[in-house]
């Protein structure tokens, strides 16, 4: 859980009090893995994140999410909240053990006597047991124990469900804690820095669709919609896929908010908030729609519901359909702390930055496309005033410029002796014209190579088989 | 034996209007008649004057040329007879009567033979007569013969390619076929929109022709046109050489000799490879790719703009080249590339300084100025280099090449060639719905069978069929 390199660890403190920000999840595995991501990146919050993240960890008889946090109190230099409690390790780890062979035994019976209800919920016992245990601890010698121990177990131990599933309603409820595991297992892969989390969100994504069109009870399908919907978004978003997040997140029913959950499954409370989908669907969406789509789906759209939750949100994605591209960038980057410290958003690799990181740049990159092209001229001195480069080297903004020139964001010229955007000229008439011409001189060729096929065909001519016959016929080359 | 004068002046008859029917009826019977000569007649002469000096080659086109050959070939040992013969041939060609020699295609054959010998021998490089032959006898030349590619060859020969131009440029749209069986066959002496008409097999214009002719003189063709830097023309019939078909999916070499300068033209012509015709059969592809390695080695080194790779490959190569007879053509493509390089610039800048040019192009500020001078004076950059104080510039200028009007031209030409494309592409279906093997598919396709399955009703009866089956029923339930 040490903080990566090229991600900024040296957050400033973000506009939201830790404790009620806190208080919008549900304790558990998942809320202790946000405060450490807290702890990692903001050192101001760090001590506050990590006293709370110990003391839920306490509550639950995780012991190895424990020690992690325990490790990374220490790393960040708080000797005090660093030195564990060995006596309650110890005594957990006992009960844990204790509790685990007592549900194997039981399942064993429930597999002897083949009551199928009875085996899935003895499946389902031991499956949330490893959950909330953390699983088995991987045997260092034997690299293949890595699959099935942590959170894998309890992937596994869900999946295994399946074939005693009997209704729809059992299904379903497997599939949300499938999900939620999966959850568990991409964010701690992407904390310890392993590249395993896109495999992880794939499996979310497979799930999620399953989700969808079960054949429940209409309010029970109403629950299970949204929630599709918003591990959908969260998912592609992790991949990096921002357009599908945005499409997923904008379809989510704002009957998310406060649903109360089913099955004893609330992802609103566990997983993301409304406030958390605003804002995740506001940035996609600023990131990879247009303005028109922004005005009549986002804004106009039922998404409206969750930008009210967030109203900078919302003032953010206003400011850009007004063309006041710099004042969004603005507010966007008031938040910047706030949403990086987000243990999906503020998550991301080493080379490519976290995803707030690569949503802010490409809504510059496309504030600046949209900037330009009410524009056949800009000097690259207004552009920069327009748009401050992040960096303060003097040929910033040309080499970003460039780049999104050769990309093929941008498409423009650059004049680089006056440091003057040129804007392409349009002559449709004469690209219509070429446009003609190259289609026709294509059909043209496509008919005479074909109708020297049927001729060779018709005349007997075809390529033959036989070798040797060749001989003699190399003629030599060029004249 | 009589004087024959009078027997060789016999045709054609004096009367003007004949019917086809008529003249064709006679001209075959003065055919026969003249086969009745004894061989020394031909060579008397009336009134101290040769025969043919008493004939009109443009009128008596059949006696003169029968006369010709036999006085060929009985003063094959006086040379100086047969250089005053090789002139007279020569006029004849280009100024016979195209529907006379018709019914005489072996004796022109023979003519045509000796005069392509006498250029051959006498090291001329005016190859007019027989290209003026080919075309008096077919304007369009568009039925492939052996003498199309004799020409072709003797062109070369000459090292005067271009010559060949006037039979190059049309497109082929036949092969001298079988006379079908059951079909009234047309006169000759009509006026045939195309010449396949009256050049069969049996017509005796041209030798049996084997695959390998045309794609040689395809691939001869194709020399021709990279030699007068006409690549559209020349990718045709690169293309037709590669696509020619093979049931057996054997390939030719000299279709992997196509291939390989396919690949160096399209770097040429075009800055990348072209696109693999739609119709190109996978397997015959494959054999003919695993031959051509070294040439899809330059073509991803071209398409990445990696000059300093291609230099590396050609020079490791060389032998590979010089052996394929492409060296030539690999060294210009290498001075492409650099040229591609730089109008490459033209998408991303609007205007930059040489030096950079020269960073950018990875060569130095003097080569650079020179390279960039001399693209611009031969047309390949539409640029200004202006030489501002300490640095040139150089300023690319938009691309508005062609006017419109000239465009419209284009797509009107473009349009008649494409029109004159249907006209041939019909003959071939028509000459395709007549061989076996359409007639067997098409009685196939109604099982029930036509009446006695006659050509006729295998092409126009489809609608036939249900009715009959209808009167079958009723049978069955009279009976």
């Amino acid at each position: 859980m040490a903080p990566k390199n090229g991600i900024a660890a040296d957050l400033p403190p973000p506009t939201f009090d830790l404790d009620t920000w806190a208080n919008n999840y549900e304790p558990g595995p998942l809320l202790q893995l946000r405060l450490a991501h807290v702890a990692s990146r903001c050192p101001s919050l760090a001590r506050h994140a990590l006293t709370l993240a110990l003391a839920d960890a306490k509550k639950g008889k995780d012991v190895q999410i424990y020690n992690r946090l325990c490790d990374l109190a220490g790393n960040l230099g708080f000797k005090d909240l660093g030195t564990q409690d060995t006596e309650w390790a110890s005594r957990k780890d006992e009960e844990n053990r204790r509790e685990l062979s007592r549900l194997e035994s039981e399942l064993r019976g429930y597999k002897n006597n083949l009551i199928r209800e009875s085996i899935r919920m003895g499946q389902e016992e031991l499956a949330r047991h490893h959950l909330l245990t953390g699983g088995p601890i991987p045997d260092p010698a034997n690299p293949q124990s890595l699959s099935s121990a942590g959170y894998n177990a309890a992937y596994q131990a869900f999946g295994k469900m399946r074939d005693f599933c009997t209704t729809p309603a059992h299904i379903n409820s497997m599939t949300l804690r499938l999900i939620y595991t999966a959850i568990l297992q991409a964010v701690t892969a992407q904390q310890t820095g392993n590249s395993s989390f896109s495999t992880h969100y794939n499996s979310i994504t497979v799930h999620s669709n399953r989700l969808r069109g079960t054949g429940v009870k209409e309010e029970e399908q109403s629950k299970l919609t949204p929630m599709a919907h918003v591990v959908a978004g969260i998912a592609h978003m992790g991949l990096g896929d921002y357009r599908v997040a945005a499409s997923a997140f904008l379809q989510t029913p704002f009957d998310y908010h406060n649903s109360g959950g089913i099955y004893n499954t609330d992802f609103e409370r566990s997983v993301a908030s409304a406030n958390d989908v605003a804002i995740y669907g506001g940035l996609c969406a600023l990131a990879t729609m247009s303005r028109e789509d922004l005005i009549e789906n986002v804004l106009g759209g039922p998404f409206r519901a969750f930008l009210e939750q967030e109203p900078h949100m919302r003032k953010a994605i206003v400011l850009y359909t007004t063309a006041k591209y710099q004042a969004c960038i603005d507010t966007l980057r008031r938040y910047y702390s706030d949403w990086s410290l987000d243990v999906f958003l503020g998550a991301g690799s080493t080379s490519t930055g976290s995803h707030v990181d690569r949503l802010f740049a490409r809504i510059r990159e496309r504030s600046i496309t949209a900037y330009f092209s009410s524009f056949s001229e800009v000097s690259l001195t207004s552009l920069a005033s327009t748009f401050p480069p992040a960096s303060t080297a003097p040929d910033a903004m040309e080499d970003e410029v460039l780049n999104m020139i050769e990309n093929g964001t941008l498409d423009a010229r650059l004049d680089v002796v006056n440091g003057i955007l040129v804007a392409p000229q349009k002559d449709t008439r004469r690209t219509t014209h070429q446009d003609a011409s190259k289609a026709a001189s294509e059909v043209e060729r496509t008919l005479l190579l074909r109708l020297h096929r049927v001729n060779m065909t018709l005349a007997g001519l075809e390529i033959p088989k036989a070798k040797g016959q060749w001989e003699g016929m190399r003629l030599g080359n060029g004249y | 034996m009589a004087d024959i004068l009078p027997t060789l002046l016999g045709f054609p008859p004096d009367e003007k209007k004949l019917t086809h029917k008529q003249y064709d009826t006679q001209a075959n019977a003065y055919v026969k008649e003249l086969s009745k000569i004894s061989n020394s007649s031909w060579t008397k002469t009336v009134d101290k004057k040769g025969l043919l000096e008493l004939l009109d080659p443009t009128a008596n086109s059949i006696a003169y040329l029968v006369t010709l050959n036999k006085q060929i070939e009985a003063s094959q040992k006086s040379q100086d007879r047969l250089e005053h013969l090789f002139q007279l041939a020569q006029v004849f060609l280009t100024t016979c009567d195209p529907v006379q020699i018709r019914y005489v295609g072996e004796e022109w054959r023979i003519l045509f033979d000796f005069v392509c010998k006498g250029i051959e021998s006498t090291q001329s490089a005016d190859c007019s007569a027989v290209i003026g032959g080919l075309l008096q006898l077919d304007p369009t030349a568009g039925t492939f013969t052996s003498n199309h590619l004799r020409v072709l060859r003797l062109c070369i020969r000459a090292r005067v390619p271009s010559q060949a131009l006037p039979i190059l440029d049309n497109d082929i749209y036949a092969y001298p076929s079988k006379a079908i069986k059951n079909l009234p066959e047309d006169y000759l002496s009509e006026a045939h929109e195309l010449s396949n008409a009256y050049i069969t097999e049996k017509s005796g214009f041209s030798t049996k022709l084997l695959p390998e002719h045309v794609l040689e003189y395809y691939l001869l063709g194709a020399h021709v046109y990279i030699g007068m830097r006409n690549f559209t023309r020349a990718r045709l019939f690169l293309e037709t050489v590669i696509l020619s078909p093979s049931p057996a999916k054997a390939c030719s070499t000299l279709q992997v000799e196509a291939y390989k300068k396919w690949v160096l033209v399209g770097l040429l012509a075009e800055g990348k490879g072209f696109p693999l015709p739609k119709t190109s059969d996978a397997a015959v592809m494959k054999s003919i790719r695993s031959l051509s390695k070294p040439y899809e080695a330059l073509a991803d080194d071209f398409d990445k703009r990696d000059y300093k790779k291609f230099i590396a490959e050609a020079d490791a190569g060389e032998v590979v080249w010089a052996d394929d007879g492409n060296q030539r053509l690999v060294k210009e493509v290498a001075d492409a590339l650099m040229r591609y390089r730089v109008t490459d610039l033209q998408k991303t800048y609007a205007a930059l300084p040489v030096t950079r040019v020269a960073h950018l192009i990875e060569l130095s500020a003097n080569d650079t100025m020179q390279l960039l001078q001399n693209m611009i004076q031969a047309g390949y950059l539409k640029a200004s280099i202006s030489s501002g104080g300490s640095d040139s510039v150089l300023r690319f200028h938009s691309t508005d090449a062609s006017s419109t009007s000239l465009a419209a031209k284009d797509l009107e030409a473009q349009t008649e060639r494409i029109q004159s494309l249907v006209t041939f592409i019909r003959d071939a279906d028509r000459r395709l719905q007549l061989t076996k093997e359409y007639v067997d598919h098409q009685k196939r396709m109604k099982k029930s069978g036509g009446p006695d399955g006659e050509i006729a009703d295998a092409m126009d009866l489809t609608w036939d069929p249900p009715a009959n089956l209808d009167d079958g029923d009723e049978d069955i339930m009279g009976a």
